[in-house]
């Protein structure tokens, strides 16, 4: 009985580094994409799925070596991730106009057309 | 007792396979199209059906206690998460693309696509009647 039960355990535990090993290959081929996409968003659906890989691997992990609080971790993790997302793009955004309509606003400054109001 | 255990961790992974195969599929899909609002469909299924068997097996894998519970809410968190930020990546791309004529026709309002749609269908009845 008890030998057996090993034998299990041994599956179990091969199989969880399998699944790892294959985790691990998947995200580095996503970091080649990050690092190739010709645009921002193609970085950050990069980053994204990138950040669901380790949520998944962090959970094989918690399994592997049966520590239950690696899951809260792994929670936090995908909390985290959302709120980088919708940071970046946000930011980007705001970043891009200020960076390519300033100078139409100068211009309609110039012509007394006042885009924002009269501040 | 054993036979069961056995099920368990076939079913289990099974399932964690088949997620493996989904975010497979999704690496496929994300180096083989070529442009980011395509890219995105590829990326989106990976967030919520690949993140969803990887983590079903998981549960089926570890058994009835507090940590599957906690594995659901992760699941539950990214359905919500995955569709907001993916509108908000495609917003992105969108307002900061000088030439997105190049990739995809872009409508300026809803009665000019309304009118192309009515101007084809007048075309399309009007080739069958003759």
């Amino acid at each position: 009985m008890s030998e057996s039960s090993t034998f299990l355990e041994t599956i179990h535990q091969g199989m969880y580094i399998i699944v790892l090993i294959i985790l691990a290959v998947m995200l580095f081929a996503c970091l080649i994409r990050a690092v190739k996409g010709p645009r921002v968003a193609d970085r950050i659906v990069a980053v994204n799925m990138m950040g669901t890989m380790v949520m998944v691997m962090i959970a094989v992990l918690s399994l592997y070596l049966k520590e239950g609080f690696l899951i809260d971790v792994c929670l936090i993790y995908a909390l985290v991730s959302f709120l980088a997302v919708i940071v970046i793009a946000k930011v980007y955004m705001g970043v891009y106009e200020e960076k390519y309509h300033i100078d139409e606003n100068v211009e309609a400054d110039k012509e007394g057309e006042k885009p924002y109001g009269d501040s | 007792m054993e036979i069961l255990e056995w099920i368990r961790l076939i079913a289990g992974g099974a399932l964690l396979i088949s997620g493996l195969t989904i975010f497979l599929i999704e690496l496929y899909g994300i180096f083989h199209l070529k442009y980011v609002l395509n890219r995105m469909h590829a990326a989106a299924m990976g967030d919520t059906l690949g993140i969803s068997f990887s983590l079903v097996g998981l549960m089926i894998l570890s058994g009835f206690n507090f940590t599957t519970l906690k594995m659901a809410l992760i699941v539950v968190f990214l359905w919500f998460a995955s569709p907001v930020s993916s509108h908000l990546l495609a917003r992105l791309e969108v307002s900061t693309n000088e030439n997105l004529n190049k990739h995809c026709q872009v409508y300026p309002n809803l009665e000019s696509l309304e009118r192309e749609l009515k101007e084809e269908k007048e075309k399309e009845t009007g080739g069958d009647s003759k």
